[in-house]
């Protein structure tokens, strides 16, 4: 259980920028997760902390020392990949062991620890079986045990529940989760996906284009994004151009209260599920058309048409109203983000 | 960073010495073929000279009479194997059936029991067939060592290609002929050369199965080469085999070449 | 509509000429060997042919001799070549040309083999002259005799020589097909080099390595041509005694040369189980 930081990394590839300037605080016992689209240097910073890629610049401190002089096999900070990589060639128990070993740990307690490590992940009665006659939520709980089962400074997972169906995705997260928190082990989450990062981690890190745009709590990256960019990477919103005077945001749908004092031109950003529709008797906020739904079961997704500009919003389902016919919008000012 | 290219060091060296050690021999091979004097204890020829080639491929000779014979020799030997060898190796790699196992193990048994034993063996029946110091009976005989190895590398090329390209091509309307011409021929090609020309080194090296089921009538270029190197002359038998190695290797690389120039062209054709 | 039939038709060619010839050949051989040759007037089915050869002392001599230099020649290859493939994987370079080079000695025939190793190991063999312009012998007569030897030095440096560039172009294949993150996962576990090779990789190879074992070891037993070029008169490998006896005018001599191929073939359909068994062995890990 380590405090890891990392300091200024930046690595090129063939003359290509790969990750800029990268600083990272992630304390004791915390989990924090690194979020990004595929190809944003998610996994690149995570070999370089486990020391499988060199940095062209920078620093990483364990506890406030430099582990970059420290070889991969020594670094005890160790990654679970996304596709498991257990050895074909052993046993569930031999590939839990297997650190141990290298670490030349004596039989003995070795086969405690194994022992221990199978009820931890619940894999008792599959012991002598070999990867290939394992389905895939037990490959990665065999993953996770094996990184585990050499007490990391520092566990690193790697889109670690990408592979899995839906349904067993939710439980091992879930899982994993316990896990953590219970051994208190320092932790890296990669993901591209944003829910999971929200749901599962202390403070999320969010990567773009090989530097870390926002690194805060769950709450502040989705209620205050930091820029344009992040916000897009959670999803479809409305942007709506306009100006600030004097408290008010004026813009071709009307005049709003804004919670936001400098005086310019500025783009505001409602999230769908902000607006609220109710019938066009209702007598509030904002009149408007409807011109396309979609049923998605316990929501629907509208878009609205407001003096020619597309609101688009999330109703829940008892909200049904016909295309073509009109409805009064409510927009939440209070939440809206101004850039 | 300095560990690992001292590493990497390490390994070039062992890799560049141990291919030293297998290429000085044939470096050795070539200097002996041009030398005409070399007493010891000299470490390199005191005369070089061309009376080994000009005897080889001089008027009065028959060696390259007999080198073709046994070009085309192997290379029937060749084009009987794979046609022998695909849909064989299409078994084995595609379908599962009963007795596959036992099956796999039977042609590649003979990579493992010795030839020596089996032409002992049929020797006498092959007479008594008349197919012994014929051209058909030492083909025949030649067969046995290359099957194994013609159905081993397609069966693994079938493996990896499976079925469902030539059902894609039979759903499409084509035929089964027309779905083996069209799809499968290319998809195995790559395979095709490298099981072939396997297959040709084997049947062009044979000594003792031609020597044996071939009486002395069928005489292809090793059974050439044999009595010099067993009588000791470096000069001639170092000729007959570099002119023996670098006629393979201008075979093989023909082989190669013409497969892929014929595929290539095929895709541009039909693209 | 008769499609259960069709993998067994797709294998008939291959069959007739398998079963046609090689088992054929092996039955005529096996039925000799217990002195059943009605052509020479052999009639009678008898192991007297058995008990002779298997008591005789040159026999076992030369038994002996062929396992010696099949087990010699092929755990050299295999640690060599393993050791080539390795070095080559490790260092890597963009030309590559020694990716291909190493394989030349493929397509040179066994005779030509043993021809290379005559040139370099013979007392006047470019070995001994370097020695003595280094002045390390005085004499011909003085560098060790590594070729007609008892020792069978000669037969087997021929065999490795031949062996080496299959068994390397075998593992090489594998090794590089082997996913280069599985060795990252082993240096994140805490795995150094040498224990990554000794654990992950070695044991990944290891069917391979076994399988060419095998091929090297039986090819070395049964062939005829190297130990006929370059080995002892006694004791004789036992292809070429069989060869010998075979070649006997005297033909109700036959049989005696028949128990031989027997022998010869009996050791190596114990090989091909194995050989198979190494072939399970693969697929298990490939699952």
């Amino acid at each position: 259980m380590s405090k890891l930081e990392l300091k200024n990394i930046s690595k090129r590839f063939d003359g290509k920028s790969v990750l800029k300037d990268v600083s990272l605080v992630v304390n004791e016992g915390e989990m924090i997760s690194l979020l990004g689209p595929s190809g944003c240097g998610k996994t690149t910073t995570l070999k370089i902390i486990a020391g499988l890629v060199e940095p062209d610049s920078g620093d990483i401190l364990l506890d406030g020392e430099s582990i970059l002089d420290v070889p991969v096999e020594k670094r005890g900070t160790v990654i679970v990949f996304q596709d498991y990589l257990l050895f074909p060639h052993m046993t569930v128990e031999e590939n839990i062991g297997f650190g141990l070993k290298m670490a030349k740990v004596d039989k003995a307690k070795r086969v405690k620890r194994v022992r221990e490590m199978i009820d931890l992940v619940q894999l008792t009665g599959h012991e002598k079986k070999y990867p290939g006659e394992l389905s895939g939520g037990q490959k990665q709980r065999v993953a996770v045990a094996r990184a585990l089962a050499v007490e990391p400074r520092v566990l690193l997972l790697d889109e670690p529940f990408s592979n899995l169906d839906a349904r067993l995705r939710e439980s091992m997260r879930e899982f994993v989760c316990d896990l953590q928190r219970k051994l208190g082990i320092t932790t890296i989450l990669v993901t591209h996906d944003r829910e999971e990062a929200l749901m599962t981690s202390n403070k999320v890190a969010v990567m773009l284009e090989g530097s870390i745009e926002q690194f805060g709590t769950p709450e502040q990256i989705y209620k205050k994004p930091a820029s344009l960019d992040i916000a897009n990477f959670f999803g479809e919103k409305n942007y709506i151009e306009g100006t600030i005077e004097n408290g008010m945001f004026k813009c071709k749908i009307g005049k709003f209260k804004a919670n936001h004092n400098i005086s310019s031109k500025v783009k505001a950003m409602i999230r769908p599920e902000e607006v609220e529709l109710f019938p066009k008797s209702a007598d509030t906020g904002v009149l408007g058309k409807v011109k396309r739904k979609k049923f998605a079961g316990d929501r629907i997704y509208y878009t609205i048409l407001v003096n020619d500009t597309e609101i688009r919003c999330i109703t829940k389902s008892e909200k049904d109203f016909k295309i073509g016919e009109t409805v009064a919008a409510k927009i939440d000012f209070g939440n809206v983000v101004f850039f | 960073m300095k560990r690992m290219k001292r590493r990497e060091l390490i390994f070039k060296v062992i890799t560049y010495t141990l291919i030293f050690l297998l290429l000085f021999p044939l470096v050795v091979l070539v200097v002996w073929s041009f030398t005409k004097n070399w007493p010891w204890p000299n470490i390199i020829p005191r005369e070089f000279g061309l009376r080994g080639i000009k005897y080889v491929f001089g008027p009065s000779s028959k060696s390259l009479k007999i080198l073709l014979f046994s070009l085309w020799l192997s290379s029937v030997v060749t084009i009987v194997t794979l046609l022998i060898s695909i849909p064989a190796a299409k078994a084995l790699g595609v379908y599962d059936f009963k007795g596959r196992r036992i099956f796999k193990m039977l042609v590649l048994a003979p990579v493992i029991v010795p030839s020596v034993a089996v032409s002992m063996g049929i020797h006498v029946t092959f007479i008594r067939l008349g197919l012994a110091n014929t051209f058909l009976g030492v083909v025949l005989v030649h067969l046995i060592p290359c099957i194994p190895y013609g159905i081993r590398i397609l069966t693994n090329v079938f493996e990896i290609i499976g079925e469902s390209m030539e059902m894609q091509a039979r759903v499409l309307g084509a035929n089964p002929v027309k779905a083996f011409l069209y799809i499968t021929l290319p998809l195995i090609s790559p395979g095709l050369v490298s099981a072939g020309s396997l297959i040709f080194i084997v049947s062009f090296s044979q000594y003792f199965l031609t020597f044996l089921i071939g009486g002395g009538k069928i005489i292809t270029f090793p059974m050439l080469m044999f009595p010099y190197i067993q009588s000791g002359d470096r000069m001639m038998a170092s000729m007959y085999s570099v002119v023996f190695i670098v006629s393979s290797l201008i075979f093989l690389v023909i082989m190669e070449k013409t497969v892929k120039t014929y595929y290539k062209a095929e895709n541009y054709f039909y693209i | 509509m008769y499609k259960w039939l069709k993998p067994y038709v797709l294998l008939l060619p291959a069959m007739m000429v398998i079963l046609g010839i090689f088992i054929f050949g092996l039955a005529m051989g096996l039925i000799q060997s217990f002195g059943y040759f009605p052509v020479v007037g052999l009639n009678k089915i008898t192991l007297k042919y058995y008990r002779e050869v298997l008591t005789d002392k040159t026999f076992l001599s030369s038994l002996g001799f062929s396992f010696y230099i099949s087990l010699i020649s092929s755990i050299m290859s295999v640690v060599i070549g393993v050791l080539l493939a390795y070095s080559i994987v490790q260092s890597e370079s963009k030309k590559g040309i020694e990716k291909v080079i190493y394989k030349l000695p493929i397509i040179v025939p066994h005779a030509v083999a043993a021809l290379l190793v005559y040139n370099i190991l013979s007392q006047s063999g470019i070995l001994a002259r370097i020695l003595y312009s280094f002045g390390i012998i005085g004499d011909q007569s003085e560098f060790p005799s590594l070729i007609f030897d008892k020792k069978g030095i000669g037969v087997i440096l021929a065999y490795i020589w031949k062996a080496i560039p299959f068994t390397t172009m075998v593992v090489y294949t594998v090794l590089s097909n082997i996913n280069d993150r599985l060795l990252e996962v082993a240096l994140n576990l805490g795995a150094d080099r040498r224990q990554v090779f000794w654990y992950v990789l070695l044991p990944l190879i290891m069917p391979s390595i076994f399988s060419c074992f095998i091929i090297i070891f039986a090819f070395s037993f049964g062939a005829f041509e190297v130990p006929y070029l370059l080995g002892p008169t006694s004791p004789k490998a036992l292809p070429v005694k069989a060869y010998i006896e075979y070649n006997n005018p005297d033909l109700t001599h036959r049989p005696y040369s028949m128990v031989i191929n027997m022998s010869l073939t009996f050791i190596s359909v114990i090989l091909v189980w194995l050989y198979h068994k190494s072939f399970k062995l693969i697929s298990r890990y490939d699952g």
